[in-house]
């Protein structure tokens, strides 16, 4: 067993464990996009990012990816992972604002205006399909392509590939081309019609000041209707 | 072994071997052979010199003599001169730019005479493809001294006691690498040497591996022992076919000789070394991104912990050093951690290779210690900027790296001192950039490398570089909002703070840099849709017309030209210039110094183009008034009927207005009908500009004094909404030399005002004009015209690159005969009877630099001279004089003399005041005093109208999109801009005769079918001319 601080709390962790699972263990939130329990995990969403070590040389990592180590601290809610997280579901309902699942992250992180011209490919390259692909349905049809921005998942070749049973896994998987959100408004390209968090203990504070630790789920910071354009 | 008397030492660098020097090699082998010296001169081809800006480079032995960009055709003379008769060929020699004398030694050069090397100390000295060059020059003695006499620990203690840090970029302590891998209990353990060198502009390792690839080996053969691997991987990019071939050839070598392999000097130590190649991608050097490639996956970076030093290739533990950092290990074992930690700073030891590149004069790779300032490596050792160009910014480590502007050349080079300035020390690249450079486009440049290169894998790096490129280039297309600014600091720093990597971490350095010591330049883009470095081809357009004051469409009257529709070319022109007469004569032309065909030949002639479309609408009796767009509006006042006042006054009166020029003079036209003589401005051409003017409905009422007749309180209580005051800068300025008070001595505004009033000052026979500006031209020239004057000299205390005047203008004075001395002050006037009789001057010589950039003149002692005249004319300078008519205590407020408004608005401290050309600016051109009127019209409109008064900027495009004229290879080949014709030199004394003749209709078709039509780049002009189609 190792010992860390998580959120000013003295947590216990199995040897390998890595701080999201420690999290999760204590029941601390942190959202996710591109884990799941059942594959490897990616740190790809960049969502899952907590704070880690001490200023001025604390940085931000995926917890999905970083191991817990003894000694560690690790700040799950601040100021700077909170403005990280919102960039990144900003980023990503950009990419594909179709997804209920991102659209609903929005909600809960209070992004209230996306400022990028919507791509609208209704792929955010989580890499979970392709994860789901080889690791579950030990499949390996799918992969990614190129680099940087020219980055696609696709089949060897673009071809139908013969490893594909058509199981249909990856569909399954997807939090980007499955279960549509009928809400977002062309303009600004956030649905926002669900709870919207506004914790305004983040203009006071550098941690979210949540009952128990739990973030965003004390529901006090919840705004019913939020302003657009804020 | 057999000895030569003399070695050619042919740089076989990438660089060289591009420009030939493979063909240099075998012709020198050929001659040699030819001249039956083969017993005596020795041809080896050697590693890159570093100077790759002066490939082929020959250096011979022992002399040191240095050949530069040598021909085939060279060699022959260069082997008969130097080899059999022992004279050194000057003219293959380097040659500075700044002294033009030929410098014959290698160590005499600037470039390298302030190097230190180290890492590069075998470059262009042994061949690198024979390990017995590199033996004899101490090689493998610091791996035999490793394997033999000391322990592992011993090792890393002595490279860890040196201060090594990483040479990748990073600047991780090279022992405590070490020593973390060596700690780790699994086995195998590897070594892979990092030689994937991505970033643009950036050559060091490739030029190591190139140059001596054994030094690379043996410094992995002691990190090997000290780590205690068994096995070692070269990583090397695809892209160094060069470095390749020689690191096999060197790793074949090493292990024939038992330098590798099993049982290394009987030491009982094996290492091998496998060498893999990487496909291009930029991320590969990252650590962990490196392995997988080496392990045949993906390179994408995973997360750390775990350190390669704890799960690397393979998962075992493995060390990976960069390539400089390798070659700089057997150094430092053979010469002692002490004697290395001797160089360089306090927190970054030994010596550092960095790549020399972009708007500099010495092109290539130094290795320099480590603290040493920018301003040392960039204008000692670099030689400084190309053309005398001034230096803007120098962007170093690379795509993550940033851009450091002139306040940090002082700056001495560390790990610590670049990461504080906003930049990072990287694999040492450097890309210097002059002020033609736009550093939004430069930051363009880097987010697109990174966006392309980024793995993909992280949201904040693959979408975050995405989406900074497209917000960059929307600025740099002229599309930018303020709020950019705002989401690119947000995004930059996220993508920084959410990354995984190091690539993600720095992806914004671009950005953030540029931002920060050039965020004038962002907002210059975004607010008034200008980029003064002309790059940003959205927002320049053409550069003709983007540099015009007055946004004349060049481009559109020329193509018109080309297209032979006059007419149109002559609307063109008037929409936007009410005296284009004038300034086809006048104009000081600065479209044609940035005209992009001047870039690789010859400029346009612009103005001679509207010259002749001007003289074309006069024959042909075309005249153009457009209609006005409103009626009977309110009246303003204008002061001063010069090129301003005319131009605000008939802009006014298109919008309706009705506006009233107030002149002081008997006639109207200020400097244009005073202070400029008829040889280059008739009477009767500006006449008729001015009448088109009137027509337009504009009042000039001439005689009127402003502070005597009229004040600015009585005008705007009698009901004129507004004043603009164009009063131009008429007064002299004084030299400040004795006896220049004395009869006799004129000063040109006086001079020339009289003699285009055609009131006649007696000059006598021998005139001298002070100054070098187009007013001391225009009074010598004159003054020549006199039938009196017999000689005219003209003395200036610069050269002639420093004349403010109009070059051709200067051309045309010499051409006539007028003595133009450069380099010559006056000291005092030499008076009889109260009377200038002659000048005593001193020859000037050129000093160091001043703040303006220009070299400054210092008298030589004792070489003062006297010169007789009749009359002498001073032509210093001029300036504005406002105090006859605004008080002390008027709420108009100036700066000395100069009247202070606001540049977006051309109002003064008073509203409904405004002010523009000379009196604002001081003396300055024809074409920037109509665009002070036009900018007056335009606000004091939006004044009276009760709007907010702001300028307005627009993109620049022309108004209408004209289909290019294309010319056939051949007859591109042969179109040269022609000679504009003036009247015979004798025909002009004695009387003022225009000099300049236009072109005739031949010449201006063909000369307009040479544009390049930059118009048509931007996206806009593609879509107009496509649609037109």
């Amino acid at each position: 067993m190792i010992e860390f601080i998580m959120n000013g709390l003295k947590v216990r962790a199995e040897e390998g464990w890595t701080v999201l699972e420690a999290a999760r263990f204590y029941g601390l939130e942190i959202p996710t996009l591109c884990y799941n329990e059942g594959l490897t995990p990616w740190g790809g969403c960049r969502l899952c990012l907590v704070e880690i070590g001490e200023r001025p040389k604390a940085k931000l990592v995926s917890s999905c990816t970083y191991r817990a180590e003894e000694g560690l601290v690790v700040r799950t809610d601040t100021k700077r992972v909170w403005t990280a997280r919102r960039m990144m579901v900003e980023l990503m309902i950009a990419m594909a604002p179709g997804s209920k699942q991102l659209q609903d992250l929005a909600s809960q992180f209070g992004v209230t205006q996306v400022r990028f011209k919507p791509k609208n490919e209704e792929c955010i390259l989580c890499g979970l399909c392709v994860r789901m692909c080889a690791e579950q349905m030990d499949g390996r049809a799918i992969g990614f392509q190129n680099r940087g921005h020219k980055r696609k998942i696709s089949t060897p070749f673009d071809i139908r590939s013969e490893e594909c049973r058509l199981c249909g896994a990856c569909i399954y998987i997807c939090p980007a081309c499955q279960l549509r959100c009928q809400g977002p408004q062309a303009e600004t390209v956030l649905c926002n019609s669900c709870l919207t968090m506004d914790p305004s203990c983040l203009d006071h504070f550098d941690d979210l000041q949540c009952w128990m630790y739990d973030a965003g789920r004390c529901g006090t910071c919840v705004r019913e209707k939020p302003t657009a354009g804020k | 072994m057999k000895q030569y008397r003399t070695h050619l030492l042919v740089c076989a660098g990438t660089g060289c071997v591009s420009c030939g020097s493979f063909k240099i090699k075998e012709a020198l082998e050929q001659e040699v052979r030819k001249r039956n010296l083969q017993d005596e001169v020795l041809v080896i081809a050697t590693g890159c010199n570093g100077f790759c800006e002066r490939g082929p480079i020959l250096l011979v032995q022992p002399d040191g003599v240095f050949y530069q960009q040598l021909k085939v055709e060279d060699v022959p003379h260069l082997v008969e001169e130097h080899l059999l008769k022992g004279r050194p060929v000057k003219k293959l020699m380097y040659v500075p730019p700044a002294t033009k004398e030929p410098i014959p030694k290698m160590m005499d050069i600037e470039f390298f005479k302030h190097q230190r090397l180290i890492v590069l100390r075998n470059r262009g000295r042994i061949d690198p493809e024979k390990i017995d060059e590199y033996i004899g020059f101490d090689g493998y003695q610091a791996m035999a001294k490793a394997l033999t006499e000391m322990t592992s620990d011993e090792i890393i203690a002595e490279i860890t006691a040196s201060g090594l840090r990483g040479r990748g970029g990073a600047g991780f302590p090279t022992g405590k690498k070490w020593q973390a891998c060596r700690r780790e209990k699994a086995t195998p353990k590897y070594l892979i040497c990092n030689g994937d060198e991505g970033d643009p502009g950036a050559f060091m390792d490739r030029s190591v591996l190139e140059a001596d690839p054994h030094a690379v080996l043996e410094g992995m053969v002691i990190g090997a022992k000290a780590i205690d691997a068994e096995k070692g991987f070269i990583y090397i990019r695809n892209e160094y076919p060069l470095a390749l071939k020689r690191v096999e050839i060197a790793i074949g070598q090493a292990r024939d000789y038992g330098l590798l392999g099993k049982d290394i000097l009987e030491s009982g130590f094996n290492f091998d070394i496998e060498i893999v190649q990487g496909a291009g991608a930029f991320v590969s050097g990252e650590e962990t991104a490196l392995i997988a490639s080496v392990e045949g996956r993906i390179a994408m970076p995973r997360q750390r912990p775990p350190y390669p030093a704890q799960k690397g290739h393979m998962g075992k533990p493995t060390t990976i050093n960069n390539v400089e950092t390798l070659a700089t290990v057997p150094n430092i074992i053979r010469r002692g951690s002490e004697w290395f930690s001797s160089l360089g700073t306090e927190t970054s030891k030994g010596t550092k290779i960095f790549s020399l590149v972009g708007k500099i004069n010495n092109t290539g790779l130094v290795e320099v210690p480590m603290g040493i300032s920018l301003r040392d490596i960039i204008f000692g050792i670099g030689g400084g900027i190309p053309d005398d160009r001034k230096f803007k910014a120098v962007q170093i480590g690379g795509p993550s790296g940033g851009c450091l502007p002139q306040s940090k050349l002082d700056l001495p080079i560390d790990y610590e001192s670049l990461t504080a300035a906003g930049s990072i020390m990287g694999s040492g690249g450097m890309i210097v950039m002059d002020d033609k450079t736009c550093m939004v486009d430069i930051a363009k440049y880097f987010l697109n490398f990174l966006r392309d290169e980024s793995c993909g894998k992280c949201v904040s790096c693959r979408e975050g570089t995405q989406r900074m490129w497209e917000i960059v280039k929307g600025i740099s297309d002229g599309k930018g909002r303020l709020s950019d600014i705002d989401l690119l600091e947000e995004l930059a720093t996220a993508c920084m703070d959410a990354s995984m990597c190091g690539l993600g971490q720095t992806a914004a350095n671009p950005v953030l840099s540029t931002l920060k010591y050039f965020k004038n330049e962002y907002n210059e883009h975004i607010k008034k849709r200008k980029c003064s470095a002309l790059v940003c081809k959205e927002i320049v357009s053409s550069p003709c017309q983007y540099i015009c004051p007055i946004d004349q469409e060049a481009s559109s009257y020329i193509a018109l030209i080309a297209q032979k529709n006059y007419e149109e070319a002559f609307r063109i022109i008037m929409k936007d210039n009410p005296l284009p007469s004038v300034c086809s004569r006048v104009c000081h032309h600065p479209c044609e110094a940035d005209c992009r065909a001047g870039e690789s030949g010859e400029a346009i002639s612009i103005r001679s183009l509207k010259r002749f479309v001007m003289d074309w609408a006069d024959k042909n009796g075309i005249n153009y008034v457009p209609e006005p767009v409103g009626q009977n509006r309110e009246k303003v006042a204008i002061i001063g009927s010069g090129p301003a006042g005319l131009t605000a006054a008939y802009y006014l009166a298109r919008k309706g207005f009705r506006p009233t020029i107030f002149e002081c003079l008997s006639v109207a036209g200020g400097t244009l009908a005073v202070g400029i003589p008829d040889h280059r401005l008739p009477k009767d051409v500006l006449d008729k500009e001015i009448e088109r003017i009137r027509n337009a409905g504009v009042e000039i009422r001439t005689g009127v004094v402003l502070g005597k007749d009229v004040s600015i309180d009585k005008l705007l209580r009698e009901g004129y909404k507004a004043v603009f005051c164009a009063t131009g800068a008429g007064k002299s300025l004084k030299m400040g030399i004795p006896g220049e008070d004395s009869e006799c001595v004129l000063h040109s505004l006086e001079y020339l005002r009289s003699v285009n009033l055609g009131k006649k000052i007696p000059v006598g026979k021998r005139v001298c004009v002070v100054g070098g500006g187009n007013s001391a031209i225009d009074s010598a020239r004159a003054a020549l015209r006199d039938p009196d004057c017999d000689r005219v000299a003209i003395f200036y205390r610069r050269t002639k690159a420093e004349m403010p005047a109009l070059a051709e203008e200067v051309d045309a004075a010499i051409e006539e005969g007028i003595d133009v001395q450069f380099l010559v002050a006056p000291v005092k006037v030499v008076t009889k009877g109260g009377r200038a009789a002659a000048i005593e001057c001193v020859r000037m010589k050129l000093g160091e630099k001043d703040d303006s950039g220009r070299r400054k003149p210092v008298p030589i002692e004792g070489s003062n001279f006297i010169y007789e005249l009749d009359t002498l004319i001073l032509a210093i300078s001029e300036r504005p004089d406002t105090s006859s008519y605004i008080g002390e205590g008027d709420e108009i407020r100036r700066h000395g003399e100069n009247i202070i408004i606001d540049e977006e608005t051309a109002m003064t401290t008073r509203p409904g005041v405004f002010a523009g050309g000379d009196n604002v600016t001081g003396p300055n051109t024809v074409v920037e005093a109509i665009a002070a009127g036009k900018l007056a019209a335009e606000t004091i409109e939006k004044f009276i109208a009760g709007q907010p008064v702001r300028r307005e900027y627009r993109l620049n495009r022309p108004s209408v999109y004209v289909q290019p004229w294309i010319l056939s290879e051949e007859e591109a080949d042969k179109a040269r801009r022609p000679e504009r014709k003036h009247i015979p030199v004798a025909h002009r004394r004695k009387n003022f005769q225009e000099v300049e003749l236009g072109f005739s209709e031949e010449e201006a078709v063909q000369e307009a079918r040479r544009c390049l039509r930059c118009d048509l780049e931007t996206e806009d002009a593609k879509k107009a001319i496509g649609a037109s189609k």
